[in-house]
């Protein structure tokens, strides 16, 4: 059955509210979850307050002021630090986006409210476990698979088959869009979600690979396609702007063909 | 990347084609109900003696109720997870749909041809 509810110890509680820097006179408060795995304690919500003269204006700057001035066991992935990576997703005011691409200014005047990636295990504060949605990437095998023999330079294109490839090969897997997926909440395990939809339709429009047919066979299934009920929020809050929902719409349209062909 | 559960692509065939004639049928169907509207009994079996209502009527009751156990069935895929109550309730929505369809074609019938 489907919990609508979490468990009494993941449940989140008032946290520490950390002094404000001494000295700042432009100041944005930060309400962030916090969660240790070591510790028997129910998850928490920390404020903190960030002095907006010394800190750059990405949620991201923000997050790593603290984790430099304020409290360093703050844990949160990051890297390239401008929407390539995708290693800083997170629920940031209520929706799924990048700390290093929303600016601070783009959510009000209120608190953030940060918290990890909605319905994955959390390995600690702002890190969800992403391991099985790597899982579900790989099982769509999301490489160039051929048949014909390998020519003396490289696999030819068109321009136009080129095109086709455009709005779907910018994805990053950040899981924006699978966590904000109810289908994936209720069947994660099942269910590939729009990312890994998205990568699979990647490789079945491409003019190069030949193994359409396999490609198509694995996602024939009650769950691993058909859970999509076009709710739209993976599109709403795709940090690239793709529409996962239009690609795994094309994937049942070409099911649609091949079945009635 | 193996092939399983060669399922899915026919269900949502019959989602979408029932959803399509659902729109006339329904149109239909509220036609029906306003014509009939205060109307006694025998003019409602004379309506139903009509081939054309007759038979219309009879794939209403197919394409909806197809259409109603699918979306039942797409809930309960989604949300009853512990196999014994999942089953439990796809064999609960087939039989609500197959017993409500016999009841309205049963109703159909003795109106058409019982008077």
């Amino acid at each position: 059955m489907a919990e609508l509810l979490l468990d009494k110890r993941s449940r989140p509680k008032k946290g520490k509210v950390w002094p404000k820097p001494e000295g700042a006179t432009r100041l944005r408060e930060y309400h962030v979850y916090r969660y240790d795995p070591d510790t028997e304690a129910n998850p928490r919500i920390d404020t903190y307050f960030v002095d907006l003269d010394d800190c750059g204006p990405m949620i991201l700057d923000g997050l790593l002021w603290i984790k430099n001035n304020v409290d360093p066991t703050l844990t949160l992935r990051r890297s390239c630090r401008e929407g390539i990576c995708g290693s800083c997703a997170m629920n940031i005011d209520g929706a799924n986006t990048l700390a290093c691409t929303k600016g601070m200014d783009e959510v009000g005047n209120g608190p953030i409210k940060i918290y990890p990636l909605p319905h994955m295990p959390v390995v600690k504060d702002l890190v969800p476990d992403l391991s099985t949605f790597y899982e579900q990437h790989k099982s769509v095998q999301p490489w160039l698979q051929t048949k014909s023999p390998t020519p003396d330079t490289e696999w030819l294109q068109s321009r136009d088959d080129r095109a086709k490839l455009d709005g779907l090969y910018e994805c990053i897997l950040c899981a924006c869009c699978s966590t904000s997926c109810p289908s994936y909440w209720w069947n994660g395990e099942k269910y590939l979600g729009p990312a890994v939809l998205l990568q699979a339709y990647r490789w079945l429009i491409d003019s190069r690979d030949e193994a359409t047919s396999e490609r198509l066979d694995y996602l024939e299934d009650p769950f691993r396609l058909y859970r999509c009920h076009t709710i739209m929020n993976c599109a709403k809050v795709c940090p690239k702007g793709l529409n996962p929902a239009k690609a795994i719409a094309e994937i049942k349209k070409m099911m649609v063909e091949r079945k009635v062909a | 990347m193996s092939a399983h559960g060669k399922k899915g692509t026919g269900t949502f065939i019959q989602q979408r084609v029932t959803a399509f004639l659902n729109i006339f049928l329904v149109g239909f169907l509220i036609w029906l109900v306003v014509s009939l509207a205060g109307a006694d009994r025998a003019t409602m079996a004379a309506t139903f003696s009509n081939p054309f209502v007759f038979v219309l009527t009879l794939v209403l009751f197919a394409s909806v109720l197809v259409h109603m156990r699918i979306g039942m069935g797409e809930v309960i895929e989604d949300y009853i997870h512990t196999p014994s109550m999942h089953k439990l309730c796809m064999g609960l929505n087939t039989a609500f749909a197959v017993i409500v369809g016999a009841i309205g074609v049963l109703s159909v019938l003795v109106l058409a041809f019982g008077g």
